[in-house]
């Protein structure tokens, strides 16, 4: 074996392993079309290995493309939040975009989830739970969720 | 005459909005350049450097074209190739074709909006130079 299959043998190894996420085959059939580009590449245009392998760029960052671009298709599809969530979290290690992408879904279903667990406590802790707002220590106060002192006057309760 | 480069080192150092404009037009240009049948990755690479001035990094075009053949827009099938290496050629399905034509479109409409929006612009500049 020589020096550039090796090398070629290597960058392949490493994409192989950084390729999760995906099945054996679709896995296989990534690494056999990176391979056939390298070989062609690398008699086509009597460019070395080494400059092939360059221009395809780290085989983990090659993986995470691939990883990124799956995601992102899979949750245009889903309902899951965690599909979803994954997604945006696996975009938000890309650029400012998908961080921004990200905070925002969380603060989505973050605020999802409490107004489902105020639904859920209102009829059984209705003094207790709540939304309440009303001048606070500036101007206007805000506050959500389930106390132990029914919060009194100058605020109001407004889920009823 | 200026070329437009998508190699990930030209990405981080030029500027930012061009960067994001070219990434946004990726996927039309894969889906133009099979428009007249069926290419494999490197041709793919070739055809748009040759006919829109897109030089793409080698590592941006596959996974491209594994997102779109998981949207269904592409399909793929190896080749045995007279080379000796099989190949995996894409060609675009027909819900790619209908893609492509509406983001084709889209393109048409929007850009000649946009020229007319910028021809003062780009006026002003030619006055400068004459200058």
């Amino acid at each position: 074996m020589t020096t550039t299959d090796t090398q070629m043998n290597n960058y392949l190894a490493r994409l192989r392993t950084a390729l999760t996420g995906m099945t054996l085959a679709e896995r296989e059939d990534v690494v056999q079309e990176i391979r056939m580009h390298i070989r062609e590449r690398s008699s086509d245009v009597q460019a070395s290995v080494e400059e092939t392998l360059a221009g395809l760029g780290p085989a983990e960052e090659l993986a995470q493309q691939y990883r990124t671009g799956l995601l992102v298709q899979r949750a245009r599809h889903s309902i899951s939040p965690l599909v979803i969530l994954g997604a945006t979290l696996r975009w938000a290690t890309t650029g400012v975009e998908g961080f921004l992408v990200f905070v925002v879904a969380l603060w989505g279903y973050g605020m999802g989830i409490s107004f489902l667990l105020l639904a859920l406590l209102k009829p059984f802790f209705p003094q207790y739970t709540g939304l309440w707002v009303g001048p606070g220590e500036f101007d206007f106060s805000f506050r959500m969720g389930v106390t132990m002192t029914n919060p009194a006057s100058p605020v109001h309760e407004v889920l009823g | 005459m200026t070329q437009l480069n998508f190699s990930t080192p030209e990405i981080e150092t030029s500027d930012k909005w061009e960067a994001q404009m070219r990434k946004g037009c990726l996927e039309m240009a894969v889906l133009a350049s099979l428009w007249h049948g069926r290419l494999y990755g490197l041709e793919i690479l070739r055809v748009l450097e040759r006919d829109s001035r897109l030089v793409l990094s080698e590592g941006t075009i596959y996974p491209i074209l594994n997102r779109l053949r998981a949207e269904a827009l592409v399909q793929s099938q190896w080749v045995e190739a007279e080379a000796g290496h099989p190949r995996k050629y894409y060609e675009l399905t027909r819900n790619g074709r209908g893609r492509a034509t509406r983001m084709a479109t889209t393109w048409t409409e929007f850009s000649a909006g946009l020229s007319l929006l910028i021809e003062p612009v780009l006026k002003e500049k030619e006055r400068k130079r004459d200058l």
